[in-house]
This record gives structure tokens, sequence and C-alpha cells, in this order.
């Protein structure tokens, strides 16, 4: 049950590093250091490349080879913009991470900046997080204080800093072309691609954009080496730790930063976060996210990392691992998902605006009792022209966790088609984390 | 509206590809909707509207499927590839036509049967083309109140949109007037204004004509007509020298809309036309317009009927001693021409005079290549010299507005604060100082230059109109003229004078007045007019309303206007183009061309035609100037009259001075402060009136506060108008609105349109 806590650092200091000169007697900036003085930007990236990091906000794309992307001879500027809009249903990991860790982020953000030669990063941190925003807010201070941010930094002539900006609280604005959008001060919508941000991103310019986690990761990249970090875990295409976090009927929901492939799903819910109530046991699991397809019981043994969840038919996705005994009645769940996607569809694409809304007020019917069997087949029939034709992928997030239920626990449905859903007893409490 | 793009067929640089098994081409880097759509291929859309920028790719109704390409594609979006297999019509593209539609209409509302765009709704031939025959949407339906006034002219109905967003990119990104955009989000989203204000602008009404659903509808045409019962006639505006092309909709011989229309005149106003194209049509039945002809003798009015009226008319212009003839520049080449014709003939070379600015200094800038509207997009420098395009001439406003979106770099320089001085580099001249702003410019931008001179201004400093043209010749630039007055350029080429007549009645030589839509005594000159028109003993009046002139006038023929009757206009910039008559004048009335060729029967002269075709080709093969185009040459979309360029000298003329005492007066017609938008009541709410405009610290000089009523005195003629205090305004002038009615500013103004001083005093 391998954790190796590389990005939360401060689990490993034993308590938060919020204050900077913690932060260096944990080693930190010394990425930062080596970056500047020993290596040039195209090293960096190419470090990163073979590191084989993966981006960890849920697309999973190679992260270095999204850096390496970005034009080399732009007229203009080049930005990094953190995608801190950390909004997927059950996922929390980069708020810990910007609360307790948070030179970290901004260490790995001024080091993809020097990789790809831009003077400006971003943060763009959801408006929710307003505590976190506060501790970045002291942090960036404290490191353009010290000569970490700001000009000519560790005496190389290299410039960088770095801008807070909260966004006003919608889910789509994590999507990276809306939080461009939103960034600019327009109303957070995804953009037509390409072109793709690393052409033509933040004010039509050159941008790497990358979450939290990511970026955060790129500093033990650089510290101990790309093959190092490549070799962790032994799956050749998802190398390195993850952060999952865990939340739902589980007695200690929480972050848990694991070895990809090392650990399995019944790992990370029954030894870590400490199984069920008693009398209770697994369900379901939507273990990426809620935009991922739910697994059930018989995918306890995947191994956990990109290749192996795409095996049982689900994605790794933001690691926001939201976990159902069998207490909970699978169709009010896809219910809530389905308002939440409903809520979040920013309205741009029609098969997004018009299909969540449906799917909402079919799902409510359901479980008012007034479902029909050809419920089930019309449902089917709308995820087909919802997913896939849309923008970006909210609408795919959207289909993806209900369509899985029906397909898994099509009796369940067929049960509330039938006799309606019964609101559930209240949950007992269960034990926090720590 | 206009959905795909014009694709040239024949353009070099074609790339091949197969579309539904088909090989076929297009020009490269073409988008796959407009290259479908040249080949009779129909991609449905809704959002895409190539005149709204680039495109968005929202509403994912262009879904097809392209060989080798993940998932479908929206062809908006996509440029042809060579060789791209491109299939619009397979299993999975119908599925994805059929779905998004089935998605749009989940929540649209079902009252066709009583929506004015029901029978002309995209959104219903396309459900009929592409759609679901039956919908699957069994619940409740989202409910808005309907409908809402998004201003006092356009309706929102939000349960019915689909959240195209054309409304809102035309808002954001071409009128850039920067107020539409979406509230909420998802399936709630709904178009407002971003202050929450009404929509008001001078191109609001477009947004009616691009929305693909009844979201969006003319307040005015509410519950008017249905599409099966009325016609669509192509026509011209006539509302300004612009001259862009509109469709007119008559339902039982009456105006009942007026449009842009849908298939554009890409050289003129590509569709967008301003909101007093638009709703100004009402005006055709004003109060004050003539339904009737009237035969004054003394105190004895009489409405006889208009054969007998034209029988009075012609005895009084026969028995009346000598007789001149004005003419308005709002005339038609058939009317002037016929009112030049019967001049030369029955009246016995009566002289003849058109209300038009005096151009004598302008020859070398009219030496210049003429642009159309549509060049300007090209253009790297525009160069806006004098005038006010946002209100004078609002399609050029649009235009460079196209061009500074292009990359072309904008540089205003002119006397008063406009719309457009925000584009780019603005020089704000002083008042008959023109040519040393243009001298000070130095180098005038980069590339290709596109000049943009407004006709009053340039008219008025004869100076900087040549050094202007100096620069042109040098930059081998293109050249538009904001011109003043519908069909002035016609008046022009037929070679009507713009002076002379008033002179002559001044000096007791004409004692009998034939004026074609001309009210002298609402331009400048008023003064000198009015006392004038008191010198000659008749008036025969042939026009659309009541004036000043056909008050005083001794027989009055009740004329058609522009949308009533056949007829060509020249556009300033020498665009022929063809009025055709969409509605019919009142039963009182006639085409003002008819009533001219009867008045030549009446006098012994009957011309040689009887048509305004045959009226037309007469002039032209009797004016150069007209490049011996007919009816038929000119078609629906017009065409550019030849130039005869005139070999300048390069001298630059001295400048014209101010004359009298006090503060220098400059002017300005806005864009609802004229004739046609006083009559319309649809433009009630939008309308301006006349008003002095003065800088702070100007104000402050004269002891005037904001609001205070002004005296303004000339050595013309004065008059009383409301102040209006504006930093924008620049010191050392007055700022003046003319071309209200009955406001009396241009009584301020001399005839010969010289620049003036005006003494300012506390009313």
């Amino acid at each position: 049950m391998p954790q190796l806590n590389l990005v939360y650092r401060q689990r490993e200091a034993g308590d938060h590093l919020r204050d900077l000169s913690d932060y260096r007697r944990a080693g930190g900036y010394e990425a930062l250091r080596t970056a500047v003085t020993t290596m040039e930007p195209d090293e960096v990236t190419y470090s990163l490349v073979r590191s084989g990091l993966r981006g960890r906000g849920g697309a999973g794309f190679p992260a270095g080879r999204k850096a390496s992307f970005l034009p080399k001879d732009a007229a203009l500027p080049s930005y990094v913009v953190c995608n801190a809009d950390e909004s997927e249903p059950g996922t929390f990991k980069d708020r810990e991470i910007m609360e307790d860790n948070p030179f970290q982020l901004l260490e790995g953000i001024a080091i993809a900046g020097y990789a790809i030669g831009a003077k400006r990063g971003y943060i763009y941190i959801r408006g929710e997080y307003e505590h976190q925003a506060l501790v970045l807010d002291d942090a960036l201070r404290a490191a353009r204080q010290a000569g970490f941010l700001g000009r000519d930094i560790f005496g190389t002539g290299f410039t960088f800093d770095i801008t807070l900006y909260r966004g006003a609280g919608a889910y789509i604005c994590g999507e990276e072309t809306a939080l461009l959008e939103s960034l600019e001060g327009k109303r957070g919508q995804p953009r037509l691609k390409p072109p793709f941000p690393a052409v033509a991103g933040l004010y039509a310019s050159p941008t790497l954009i990358n979450n939290v986690e990511t970026l955060s990761a790129i500093p033990p990249i650089v510290e101990r080496g790309a093959d190092w970090y490549a070799g962790i875990g032994g799956a050749e295409k998802s190398p390195g730790t993850k952060i999952f976090s865990v939340s739902g009927h589980v007695m200690r929901p929480g972050n848990y930063e694991i070895v990809l492939h090392q650990t399995t799903l019944r790992e990370l819910v029954y030894d870590m976060a400490g199984g069920f109530r008693p009398g209770h046991d697994f369900k379901a699991c939507w273990v990426g996210g809620s935009s991922v397809p739910v697994i059930g019981a018989e995918s306890l043994d995947t191994p956990l990392d990109y290749e192996s969840l795409n095996g049982v038919g689900t994605f790794l996705g933001s690691a926001g691992c939201i976990v159902m005994d069998d207490s909970g009645c699978i169709v009010r769940a896809c219910l809530r998902l389905a308002h939440f996607y409903n809520h979040e569809s920013c309205g741009k694409c029609s098969p997004c605006r018009e299909g969540t809304s449906w799917l909402e007020k079919i799902l409510q019917r359901m479980v008012d009792g007034d479902g029909r069997m050809e419920d089930l087949d019309l449902l089917e029939g709308l995820f087909g022209r919802i997913s896939g034709r849309t923008l970006c992928a909210l609408a795919d997030g959207a289909v993806m966790p209900v369509r899985s239920a029906i397909a898994l626990f099509r009796d369940d449905f067929v049960r509330v088609i039938e006799n309606g859903s019964p609101r559930p007893e209240p949950m007992m409490e269960v034990a926090v984390h720590g | 509206m206009a959905d795909y793009a014009p694709v040239d067929l024949s353009a070099g640089d074609q790339v091949e590809f197969e579309l539904n098994g088909v090989r076929v081409s297009v020009p490269a880097g073409t988008l796959l909707v407009d290259a479908a759509n040249a080949h009779g291929v129909e991609v449905p859309v809704f959002c895409y509207e190539p005149r709204l920028g680039p495109p968005v790719g929202a509403c994912r109704m262009c879904l097809v499927e392209v060989e080798g390409m993940r998932g479908l594609q929206t062809a908006c979006s996509t440029p042809v590839q060579p060789d791209m297999v491109v299939r619009t019509n397979s299993p999975v593209a119908k599925d994805a036509q059929d779905g998004v539609l089935e998605l749009l209409l989940a929540n649209h509302p079902l009252d066709c049967p009583v929506c004015d765009k029901g029978g002309e709704c995209p959104l219903q031939d396309r459900t009929f083309r592409f759609g679901p025959g039956r919908s699957r949407f069994v619940e409740p339906k989202r409910h808005f109140p309907k409908p809402l006034d998004l201003s006092p002219r356009v309706a929102l109905d939000r349960e019915r949109c689909i959240a195209c967003y054309r409304c809102v990119r035309f808002s954001q990104d071409v009128a850039e007037d920067g107020c539409l955009t979406m509230q909420e989000r998802g399936a709630l989203s709904e178009i407002t204004t971003l202050t929450g204000e009404p929509y008001e602008g001078r191109f609001t009404g477009n947004i009616i004509d691009i929305c693909p659903v009844g979201a969006l509808t003319s307040i005015p045409y509410r519950f008017v007509s249905r599409p099966w019962d009325i016609d669509n006639t192509p026509s011209v505006c006539g509302g300004c020298a612009a001259g862009c092309n509109v469709e007119l909709t008559v339902r039982e011989g009456h105006i009942m809309r007026v449009t842009g229309r849908p298939d554009p005149n890409w050289e003129v106003e590509e569709g967008w036309i301003c909101d007093r194209a638009r709703w100004s049509y009402d005006a055709d039945r004003a109060p004050s317009r003539l339904t009737a002809p009237v035969i004054r003798e003394g105190e004895r009015v009489q409405q006889p009927d208009l054969d007998a009226a034209v029988d009075a008319a012609a005895l009084v212009l026969a028995n009346t001693g000598r007789v001149g003839v004005l003419i308005g520049p709002d005339a038609t080449v058939e009317e002037a021409f016929a009112a030049t014709e019967l001049a030369h003939t029955g009246l016995g070379g009566a002289p003849v005079q058109a209300l038009t600015i005096d151009g004598a200094g302008l020859a070398p800038l009219r030496a210049l290549p003429t642009a159309q509207l549509g060049d300007l997009d090209h253009a790297q420098t525009l160069l806006i010299v004098g005038g006010d395009p946002a209100n004078q001439q609002p399609a050029v406003e649009l235009r460079a507005r196209k061009a500074r979106r292009r990359g072309a770099h904008v540089i205003t320089v002119g006397p008063r604060p406009h719309a457009l001085e925000s584009l780019g580099e603005s020089h704000r001249s002083q008042p008959g100082a023109l040519r040393a702003a243009l001298e000070g410019l130095g180098d005038v931008g980069e590339g290709s230059l596109a000049i943009c001179w407004d006709e009053a201004d340039l008219a008025q400093e004869p100076d900087a109109a040549a050094v202007l043209a100096r620069i042109g010749r040098e930059r081998e630039a293109i050249s538009l003229e904001m011109g003043h007055g519908a069909n002035a350029a016609g008046l022009r080429a037929l070679g009507i004078p713009s002076t002379g007549l008033r002179e002559q009645i001044a000096a007791g030589e004409i004692d009998c007045l034939l004026t074609v839509h001309a009210d002298p005594t609402a331009a400048p000159g008023a003064a000198e007019w009015g006392w004038a028109l008191g010198r000659v003993r008749h008036i025969v009046a042939v026009a659309t309303h009541d004036d000043q002139v056909t008050e005083r006038a001794t027989v009055v023929l009740p004329a058609a206007t522009h949308r009533e009757t056949e007829g060509v206009m020249v556009a300033m910039n020498g665009r022929a183009q063809r009025l055709r008559a969409g509605a019919t004048p009142p039963e009182g009335a006639a085409p003002g061309w008819e009533l001219l060729i009867a008045l030549g029967h009446r006098l012994g002269t009957p011309p040689p035609y009887r048509t305004a075709a045959t009226a037309f080709a007469a002039a032209s093969a009797a004016h150069a100037a007209l490049g011996a185009l007919t009816h038929d040459d000119l078609g629906t979309l017009g065409r550019p009259l030849p130039q005869t360029p005139v070999a300048g000298n390069g001298h630059v003329p001295d400048p014209v001075g101010f004359s009298g005492d006090g503060l220098p007066l400059v002017t300005v017609t806005r864009i609802f402060g004229e004739r046609a938008s006083h009559r319309s009541q649809a433009l009630a709410e939008a309308r301006t009136g006349a008003d002095i405009t003065l800088h702070p610290d100007e104000a402050a000089r004269h002891g005037l506060p904001a609001g205070a009523r002004v005296r303004l005195r000339t050595a013309h003629g004065e008059c009383e108008l409301p102040l209006v205090i504006d930093p924008d305004q620049p010191q050392g002038a007055a700022l003046v609105a003319t071309g209200v009615p009955d406001a009396g500013v241009e009584r301020l103004l001399p005839a010969d349109r010289t620049p003036v001083r005006v003494e300012i005093t506390p009313a």
C-alpha cells in the first residue's frame, strides 16, 4: 500500500509549509535554482517529457509534450496559467496543496515559466477557495520578498512573476479555454479549438495551462531527475504519484498521494480510507471525479493508474474518488450529478445546454415515481446525441456517470421506475481523516 | 439572412475534396459550410453567420463526418483541406442534425401559429428539412414571461431563444456597442443588455434580421402580417447618401417592414442597415404626408383630383412669366431628368438648381479612384477626414469598424467629436484648419490607403481638399466620398448646378418656382431662401410631405416617396442603384416623374418617354456620366457609374475664411435628428432634437449653464436652442445639430454653405 508524498511535501515534513523558511528547510526552491542556474529552458521541457508526468487535472495529457507545443519564436509573450479552479465534484486534492504547501506550486509555476520563456504566470483559483487564495497571496508576497519571484531570480536574469486571479464560481471555468476567457474578463465559456492554448491562449498568446498538482509535481522532477520520476510505480505510461481524494461512504475520507500502479482501488478504499460502516459494503465508485463512468465491486482489484482504469471502462480523471455503499440509491446519485451538470452547463453548445436540462428532468421524474420503462431507451438515445457533440467535455462528463450507471445497475433503475425512490435515511457521522 | 458566405468558384488556388461522394473544388481556406453551400449542399446552421466574424461553433447544428477525423466536425469552423472526404448526409451526420434539432426544440415553445417569425423561420425550415418528425420530450418546458421589450422597437421572447449568440456577437463584434450579453447559464441563459437598460443604438434592428428564431421581433411589425400575405421587394434605402440596399415588405400596397437584404449587397451594406433605414418607413403615412393635391387661389383652397391639379399646375407654369426649377437632393434621377427636360423645353429654358453642395473645390478629390464601401474591408490604413459618418452615413461606421477588426489602422481628422474617433488615431482639427491638420499627419499609416472624406466639410475647405487629394495621389489611395443627400451624386451626374437660381430670384428675375422634392427653408440658407420664396408669385410644388414650400404653393402635386416609386438613385460614391416601388402611393399622389412627364404633355412638349425605365434610358443617353446604363443593367445590386477623372494641376486654393463674429459654427445632422426620424412614430423614442454643444469652459465663458436656452445669431439669421455641455467638444467652436424640422438652425447658415461664426447669448 505505497503512499509517497512528493507533492504533499508537508506530510513528509509533518506540518504545513506555509512559511517560506519551513519550505526551504524541506528542500524548497532547490529545484528552481537547479533549473535556472544549470539548465537551458529546453532541457527543462525535455526533462518533463522524459519524466512521463501526465496532466493531473483530469485529461491526463503528457505534461512535457504540452509544454513542447508552445512555439519557440512567437511574436507575443508566453504565459503559464495554473488551473486552480478545482471544481470537479469529489475532488479536493489541490486545495490541500494550496493550503499547506503553497510554495511548491509557486516553484513549479516558476520552473514552467522558465521552460517556456514566460515572464508572467497566472493562478486562476476558484472563487470559493477564499482561504486558499489568502494563503497563496501571502506566499506570493513572501516569494517575491525572498527573490524567488520578480526580477533576476537567482541572479540569472530570469524574470518572472505570478498574478493570482479569483474566479466567480463556475465549474466550466475549469475547462482550460473557458478559464482563459474568464481570466481575460469575459464570460467563461469554452472556445472553439483549434487554435489550442499552446498557440493562442491567454490574450491570443502562447499559453501553457496546467493543473495545480501537475505544476507542483515539477520541482521534485527537476530536483531528482526525470528518470527517477519515470521509474516510480513501474507503469510505463503512468509513472509517478497521484493524489486521490476519497469521499463518500468511507470511514476516513481524505487525500491520499499514492504511487500509481502500485495501489489497487480496494487498498485505497478499504486500507487507506478505512472501508465502510459496519453492516455496509461497497456498491459503486466514481473513481476519477464525477465525470467518469461508475464502476462496481468487480473492479475493486484494479490497479490505480491511467491504463488499468481505462481497462475497466472508466478514467483516472481528477482522481476524486466518490465511493458509495449499499445504502445509497444509484438513481438519486445520478439525479444529483445530472443536477450539477445542468446547473453548470455554460449554455454555449445546444446539446449540452438542452441535454443536461432534459437529463435532469427525466431522472427527477423517475425519482418522483413517474418514470417509464421507455425512459431508459430515451436516455440511451439522448446520451448519444449529447456526448461527443460539444466544444468541451462537460457534456461527456454529464453523460458518462449516468450512462454507465444504467449499464451497470439497470435493475436499480427498473426498481425506481416501478416504485420510485424513497428519500434516503440521513447517514451516520463518519470519522474524519487524521 | 446571409447564412453562408459567397464563394468564388472561379478564383485561383482551388482545392479539391469529396463532398457526399462527389469531387468538387473551392478556393483554399473556404469553410466547409460555405464550400458545401456553393456546391448546392445545405449544411444547416444557426450560430454561423459569415458577417459576424470568426465562427464560434456553438449551436452544433452543422456537424458533419470527415473521414479520418475523430468524432463529428463543425462544418462552420473546418476549412476545406485537399482531398478531404466529407459526408453531410451519412447516418451519423443525419443523426447529429436530427439530434441537435430535437434538443433545440425540447424547450422551444410551439407557438409558431402566433409567432411573427412563423413561415420565414430558419428553425422551422430546418426542422422540416433535417429534424425529427416528433418530439420525445414529455417534461414541462422552460417558461419565461413573454415578451420583454429589449428596446422600444425590439421585443425579446426568451422562451423562443436557442442561444445562438448571433445578436450578442452583432452587438459586440459588428456594431461594437458592447450592449448585449447573455446572462445566467445553461438552459436558463437569456439575452439581455449588460446594464439592464434598453438596447439603444444606431444598428439595433439588425439583430431581428439575424435571429434564426422568433426570439427577437420588431415591435412595430408585431402581429402585422404573415409571410404568406406579404411581398418582399429589393430596393434602396434613400435615407442618406450611402445607398444601403434594403428589402421592402409590402402588404396590400403598404410598407409593413423594412429589413436588410437576405442576399446582401456585399459591395455596399452587406445586409446591415441602420435603425433609421429600418423603421422610418411609417413616415410615409405620417400626418404630414400629402395625400391629395391642393390648389390655392388667394384665400380659397381646393382639393381637386390629381388630373385637374396637373392641369392647374401647367397653367400656372405656362402663364406666370419666368420660371425657375429647384430640385431637392432626394429626387430620383428620373425626376430630376424629367424636370430639367421640362425646364429646357416646356418652360422655355428655365434655370434649374439642385439643393446640393457646390463642390467646385472637390474636383481633385473626386478624381481619385472611387471606393465601394466593401473596398474599405481591405484597406490597411483608413483615413476619415471630417464629417460624422456614424450619424450622417451610418453604413460607413460599420465598414470602418470592420476594417479595424481586420487590422486596418484608422486615422480620423476633423473638427467634431464622433463615434469613430476611438477606433485608432484621432486628430481634432480647429474649424477651418483641416489643411493644417492633414499636413501635420506626416506619414499617413502604412500600406494600402482608403480615404473617407466628408463632402460638406471638404467643400468648405477647398485648400484641405487639394492637400488631401495630393495625399491620395501620392499614396495611390482609394477614395470614398461621405456625401450628403440621397441622390446628390445623381443630380451631379445630370449636370444640374448647385447655385444660381436663388440669386436670380433675389434679383427679381423669377416669377414662378417649380420645386421637386425641394424645401430650401429646411436647408442651409433657409433665411435667404425664405425671403426669396416670398418674391416669387407662384410656386408649383411636387412633394411628399407638407412643408414650408407646400404651405405657400399655389399648386401642390403630391408625389410618391422613394418606397413607392421606380427610379434610380446614385449613392455618394457614384453607385447607381434602383428603387423599386414596393408600396402604392396614396390615391391623390403619383410618382414625381409621372407628374413631371404629365406636365410636359400639358405644356405641349411631350417627352419621348413614359416610364421610369425609359426616362432613365433617355437620361443615360443624354448624360455620359450615367454610363449609358439602363434599369436592367442596374439589376438588384446596382453598378458604379464610370469615373471621369479630372486632371488636377495640384493647385492649392486659398482657404475660405469664416464670416461674422463669435465662435466658428460646426454642424452635424444626427441619425435620429432629421426629417424622416421626426416623421416616424416607430422612432419617436429615439428622436433627438436640435441643440448646441459647447465645451464646459466655453459655456462658462459665455455664462451659460447646462440646459440653458441659448440665442444663436449669425449674419444670416438666428434661432434659439438648448445648451448641451460636453467636455469632448473642443473649445473654440460651437457644434450645432442641423436637420431637425422646424428648429430653425438652417437659418444660421448661408445658402452658399460657406463657414460662419455664431454669436451666443443667453436667450
